[in-house]
């Protein structure tokens, strides 16, 4: 019955999380994001109604839902499906708690199971799920009125996870001095709208983009840069280390935060968080507070697969192995502070807030 | 501005003057010399942007170059040793003998490093030369051997083998014998002999490493450097087990050749991006890299991205070898990245990238000493503190 969106690669492993986020990228350009920008603004509602059908006979989809929150390409899938959940919420047709609480239940596993290697995903479901049922609203009689406490905690939560990136911005202001020299690895959209809200204040500063083999993230990420009038210059992965001498600091985003502190983010922030360490350089880490995932990796290969296709250009012998995996993961050592809309933490207070938030 | 480090100044006035380098004015004293003179200069065919001649050479050569090839350009060479340079020397009356003409002829085998080629060509300057006195000799020598080094100034290997055969060949005490023709001869003996000794200095190398590489091991390899495939080439032929990590080798992906011949002698290779270095460090037990060239310091100059990996192999407490020729030891000592002449690599990311985005165009980096284990060279296995000593007793 709860029916499970196609992961459009279910045998090879390939990570549809990492698959889709290429897609994303490949067709979206500013401009266009400008625009869906706009026109989600000006029917905030507009957008699930339509997929709540008034066709009598179809049911209610947490999969649909899911789907059409996640075209706009500026929104993180895990608060695409938070949305989704609080629409299902909405939606649902129990008249009892339990009942409620066993379909969200069901619509929070077959959206986590769209894409089993996506961290975000996951921890923005599990922290919907734990925010929304933790009220003591539950112990009222009325039904109907608990129903309605739910929806509005589901919506406060939804604006939170929205308005992350703008608080996450407001807070590295601080951190970002005029004619200060960042280097940025690969294509994160907080970071992005760290370093754009810095340009619009009118500081004065320069970035380095790393080229992110292999879909060329950091290709655009230098794009977007280069119509804020930013300086930016780009290398190849392998040139971190030879320009880090004239690196302030260096910005990376998050795909989980995990409970060492640490975090699991694209290839090759491992090795940027290294080589910024060995020279002094601060690692800053942008991250909204739903992901921070119940995890615990002990090395590099400790966490679930997400493999990715590389492109080399030329034909491998199939003798030759490829190391495909996308991501890794950064021990908190290397790391010197998270932004997260929880506040400005260090990699020990991580697990703390991981409790207060779990709990 | 926006750079911090002093030796931008040096940049800048290296890209003053590197134009007037390329073309050297030798003895002549007209002012501005005709294009063909005495001492035909190597066209760069990149004078104006800055481009390595010598990066750009070693990606034609590894374009075309496949291991069918390869064995039979050697099969060729090993039959007529002699031939090759017997066809350059003209036969046609009138025409001069051209050291350049020489360089070329022996660098067509794309397995001779660049460096002993230019050693060979100038063994075959003393030999044709028409001097008639020990002085008029070495200055023909100087003069063959400054349009070699000017043909590509990035070059580091080029230079430093340039000047070591200089200082081997006319360091001798033959040189104070009365009979001129005795004396060319000596010269002559000692250049062939420190010919011999480079083209041999890979094989020495490839022996020397032999006892580093242990059954299950695994090594991680950057770029493509012969030298490095000779020791790999070694080891699996002595029927070693051993896997290799390679990384990609952007831009010019010289490590998917190196893969390529890797498979070709049935060792397990996997590819990595550059950025997965960090990421599978952890099952490395060792690094093995090339160099371009080595420095006063004990560091080495190599294709971009050796440094991050021997920073990372470090922290991780692996051992990093480098795999570097006698010839390589150059008089250099780069203080920090910049400090180098620039070599520049032009980088082809498959999509157009707007006017305003600078790239980091750079194609070498400097590893310092600290990260770096020991140097399998001709000479012998050496640490890094110890290079400065054989630079010394190359050099006096």
């Amino acid at each position: 019955m709860p029916d499970t969106l196609q992961n459009p690669n279910p045998q090879n492993n390939i990570s549809a999380y990492y698959q889709t986020r290429a897609a994303h990228h490949a067709v979206v350009t500013s401009d266009w994001l400008a625009q869906a920008q706009a026109a989600v603004a000006r029917e905030p509602d507009g957008a699930p109604d339509t997929s709540v059908p008034p066709v009598a006979g179809k049911p209610f989809s947490v999969i649909d839902e899911f789907n059409s929150w996640r075209k706009q390409p500026d929104l993180a899938e895990a608060v695409a499906a938070i949305r989704a959940l609080a629409a299902v919420i909405r939606n649902c047709q129990a008249t009892t708690m339990m009942e409620l609480e066993i379909e969200l239940k069901k619509a929070s596993d077959s959206l986590k199971l769209w894409d089993a290697t996506s961290i975000s995903l996951t921890a923005g479901c599990d922290l919907f799920m734990r925010y929304v049922t933790r009220t003591s609203a539950l112990e009222y009689e009325d039904f109907n009125s608990a129903k309605s406490r739910l929806i509005e905690r589901a919506e406060k939560f939804g604006e939170i996870s929205c308005k992350a990136r703008r608080i996450i911005a407001m807070l590295s202001q601080d951190f970002i001095f005029d004619g200060c020299t960042i280097m940025v690895h690969g294509f994160s959209r907080v970071v992005l709208e760290v370093l754009k809200t810095a340009a619009q204040s009118k500081k004065l500063f320069r970035v380095f983009c790393t080229e992110g083999r292999p879909d060329r993230t950091g290709l655009r990420l230098s794009n977007e840069l280069a119509k804020l009038d930013v300086p930016v210059k780009l290398l190849i992965d392998s040139a971190v280390a030879y320009t880090m001498d004239d690196v302030d600091m260096v910005f990376v985003g998050a795909d989980g935060v995990v409970e060492s502190g640490g975090i699991i983010n694209m290839m090759g922030t491992y090795q940027m968080a290294l080589v910024a360490h060995s020279m002094n350089k601060p690692v800053y880490v942008a991250a909204e507070s739903y992901k921070f995932a119940r995890l615990y990796p002990l090395d590099q290969k400790d966490m679930a697969p997400a493999l990715r296709p590389i492109d080399f250009g030329v034909p491998i012998p199939s003798k030759v192995e490829v190391e495909t995996s996308a991501r890794d993961y950064t021990p908190p050592q290397y790391l010197t502070l998270l932004f997260t809309d929880l506040g400005v933490l260090t990699p020990s207070v991580v697990s703390d807030e991981l409790i207060q938030l779990y709990l």
